[in-house]
């Protein structure tokens, strides 16, 4: 009883730095959750797999409620409740050899889920501490792979970036987005067109602006509603994902949405950078329920005080982009198609998992 | 050479602006005693009284290049341009004409004043410059002399192309000023020559103030009332920026017609135009405003089911490519890719017989401090700027006040805010691109509403055609 009660201490302090957006930005949320996860696991006791199954979802479960709209508390939850069913599972299978059907990938795709319940009973009296070491094990992987996540991205700037070539990147926020330019700019020679962002992460792209321009890439920075009219001169548009969901569609900042439609417009191609850690399992069924909405005083601040009140006025943070607008996406494991993403999905969770509530 | 007293113009930043009015009125005065005696040195005898005080030191008549030699030798061009290359060929605001007394005796007051309130964005768009630029130009004329051994036809029209010199140093024409001018020569040219001076002057004025009517008041009641059949009670709109005739159809639509609607106002970086609309509308009961930038603009079109978008023009051009305030389209095409009718209104004046097939290659640029500026919008004159300039560069020297000190200090905290980029001309690589205007398709465009009906924007070579005779 007590151990449970220590895991929720840090469960529930893990939550209230998620609502207090004390930790953000997916990268920081999800070796977070990692870390968590770890600790939880050591800390946590059970009697059965089913049981430490359980108690990771229910974990999962708080923490999605605690931030709904940030993905990567729930991906990293799935990527480990996949390793404990992976550890299980390639258990069982030495107990007994009868499930060897479900894993060739076309009959998993159609089959129900609950056809595999009875698997997790019969793996009852496993030696739980040896289950415990391997998949803290397990976890550690994920945190250096999470961690390495740039360093796999830009294994491929050269196959994507020719010389002289125009880039317009829609969403200076992206550290990797950043970590792609700069690796990329030891290679070749290129141009890169900023939008502000104006006015959720215009310091943001100051400051990735100035970071550019520090490496001599030649930077310009452009207002959001000049896209357009420069979109003719653009060889490439380079967008950060913040989470990708099953279908190929990503939520990104607001107004990238826009932008990628303009491109789709013009016949430029379109990547989407995204580490595998921000692959989402679930669809995008409501659009709404995926953005999030900010202050309000940022697009019309308190000097127009004789606007304030008059004017219905919301600042959305986040744009759901379609995966007909996106042409690529470029992730830590390779490039994809955005039809190609429900299998790096499959790949990397458990389909039981995908409704963790 | 900004030599105006500087008792007028104290440091601190909030009553810039009625400094700058003041400042501006000293120098008209100064100015047209300057203009007046000059007009005297060079022209008729009768009004050669105050020849002999001006310290003019030329005493023959100013030929047109002699004074486009003067105009050229005051244009201040600034070294430290910065113009991404792809945009370089683009001309820039940052040649300016400094406000030398020789300067002062060729251009009006009246320009002086316009130039000004143009270059700081106080009167900003097509049809309110034009109609600044025509009321502006019906003060040049009632006050020009023709000089001696020349005739009215010839000189007005050489005397109005320096004012027209001089005003481009403010912004670059747009087109409807283009058009206004290109009438407003042909009809001074075609006064007949026996008419007396003081006749064809009236003669001219009453043309203009008919132009101002027929072209730009008229013609947006006709717009309005062609457009208002497409606003329906509970309608839900989409516009982007600030448009004269927009405005006036939407008022038209709530006040006089009693229909109540929604409208949402996207408005973007840096000139904020939209909230000059979202000002207007919001006082009427009638409207709902809702007021958005730029970047969310997919969640509006995903959210609420917008019925049009209705869009302004700074022109149209002859194949049908709609050139307007920069982001417009976007919005064009967004709504048009949700199925939802895109209707330009536009008067006829801003109907330009030139071609374009893409923004990059024809477009104004704006100031690119504008761009990094994250604090609200204001504009300061660039003579203003200069006179600051020097003040802080004396400043130093002398020993300062307690008040003084703690008000900069001040100052510079509220600098620090955004420091990242303070510096960014310092950094080579770094650009800023602020262009003002692009360029949309016409498979955006639903029709085009102007007082001589609807069209579709394939239809606006006819009408240029058609009515070039008679306009």
């Amino acid at each position: 009883m007590s151990s449970t009660q220590k895991y929720e201490v840090l469960v529930d302090s893990f939550i209230s730095k998620l609502k207090r957006r004390q930790i953000t930005g997916s990268y920081n949320v999800a070796t977070a959750t990692c870390r968590l996860l770890m600790r939880v696991i050591s800390s946590s006791r059970w009697s059965s797999t089913e049981e430490f199954i359980n108690l990771i979802r229910g974990v999962g479960c708080k923490l999605i409620d605690a931030q709904p709209r940030e993905f990567a508390t729930g991906n990293i939850v799935r990527r480990v409740l996949a390793i404990i069913r992976d550890e299980v599972s390639e258990d069982s299978v030495t107990q007994s050899a009868n499930n060897a059907p479900y894993n060739t990938s076309m009959f998993q795709l159609l089959s129900t889920t609950h056809t595999t319940k009875p698997q997790g009973t019969q793996a009852t009296k496993q030696p739980n501490q040896d289950l415990r070491s391997v998949v803290i094990q397990g976890i550690r992987e994920l945190i250096d792979e999470i961690a390495s996540v740039h360093e796999n991205i830009e294994l491929m700037t050269v196959d994507l970036i020719h010389e002289n070539e125009v880039l317009l990147t829609p969403t200076p926020g992206s550290q990797t987005v950043l970590n792609f330019l700069l690796k990329a700019s030891l290679k070749r020679k290129f141009t890169v067109l900023i939008t502000e962002s104006y006015p959720n992460d215009i310091n943001e792209c100051h400051s990735f602006a100035k970071k550019l321009a520090e490496m001599n890439i030649e930077t310009v920075i452009i207002p959001d509603s000049t896209v357009f009219a420069v979109m003719s001169r653009v060889g490439k548009v380079l967008i950060g994902a913040r989470s990708v969901f099953a279908n190929g569609g990503c939520v990104t900042a607001a107004g990238v949405a826009t932008v990628c439609e303009c491109a789709k417009e013009h016949r430029t191609p379109v990547f989407a950078v995204a580490g595998l850690y921000k692959f989402s399992p679930t669809y995008p069924f409501d659009r709404d329920s995926l953005i999030e909405v900010g202050n309000s005083g940022k697009v019309l601040p308190y000097e127009d005080s004789d606007l304030v009140g008059k004017c219905e006025v919301t600042n959305p943070l986040f744009d759901y982009v379609v995966p007909e607008h996106i042409d690529i996406y470029i992730t830590n494991i390779g490039g994809f198609s955005p039809n190609f993403i429900y299998r790096i999905v499959l790949d990397n969770y458990k389909a039981e998992d995908v409704q963790l509530g | 050479m900004s030599e105006p007293t500087p008792a007028t113009v104290p440091a601190p930043a909030d009553t810039k602006l009625s400094n700058k009015e003041l400042k501006e009125l000293k120098k008209k005065e100064k100015a047209a005693k300057r203009a007046a005696a000059k007009v005297g040195s060079s022209g008729s005898e009768s009004a050669s009284t105050r020849q002999k005080e001006s310290r003019d030191s030329n005493g023959k008549p100013p030929t047109a290049t002699h004074i486009k030699k003067q105009l050229n030798s005051a244009k201040i061009i600034e070294s430290d341009r910065k113009v991404p290359t792809m945009f370089g060929h683009l001309e820039t605001r940052e040649q300016r004409i400094s406000s030398s007394p020789q300067i002062a005796s060729i251009v009006h007051p009246k320009i002086l004043a316009l130039t000004l309130k143009i270059s700081t964005y106080k009167i900003v768009g097509s049809t309110a410059r034009c109609q600044a630029m025509l009321e502006a130009f019906k003060d040049v004329i009632s006050s020009y002399q023709t000089p001696d051994n020349a005739s009215l036809q010839r000189n007005l029209t050489s005397h109005l192309s320096h004012q027209i010199e001089y005003l481009k140093t403010g912004r670059p024409l747009s087109i409807s000023m283009g058009n206004a001018i290109r009438w407003l020569k042909q009809r001074i040219s075609i006064i007949p020559i026996d008419l007396s001076d003081e006749v064809a002057k009236k003669q001219v004025i009453e043309e203009i103030d008919l132009y101002i009517q027929e072209k730009i008041l008229y013609s947006d009641k006709v717009i309005t009332q062609f457009a208002s059949t497409h606003i329906q009670d509970g309608s839900k709109l989409l516009t982007y920026g600030h448009s004269e005739v927009l405005k006036k159809l939407f008022k038209y639509c709530a006040v006089e017609e009693n229909k109540s609607f929604e409208i949402y106002i996207i408005d973007s970086k840096p000139l904020f135009e939209g909230k000059k609309l979202a000002r207007e509308l919001s006082a009427v009961p009638n409207i709902k405003c809702h007021y958005n930038l730029i970047n969310s603009l997919s969640t509006i079109l995903e959210r609420s089911d917008i019925d049009f978008c209705f869009l302004g023009a700074h022109s149209m051009l002859s194949n049908g490519r709609l050139y307007s305030r920069v982001g417009t389209a976007m919005i064009a095409m967004a709504s048009k890719n949700k199925n939802i009718p895109v209707l330009v209104c536009c008067e006829s004046m801003k109907f330009s017989d030139k071609v374009q097939l893409d923004s990059v290659t024809l477009n104004e640029l704006g100031d690119s401090e504008d761009v990094i500026n994250t604090k609200p919008f204001v504009k300061t004159g660039s003579n203003l700027n200069q006179f600051l300039i020097s003040l802080q560069s004396k400043e130093p020297k002398k020993p300062q006040q307690q008040g003084t000190k703690k008000d900069k200090k001040e100052l510079q905290l509220a600098d620090n805010e955004s420091p990242v980029l303070n510096n960014w001309k310092e950094l080579k690589p770094l650009n800023i691109l602020n262009v003002l205007y692009d360029l949309t398709p016409p498979e955006y465009i639903q029709k085009v509403i102007t007082e001589l009906g609807a069209l579709p924007p394939s239809s606006v070579p006819v009408i240029l055609r058609e009515y070039k005779t008679n306009a």
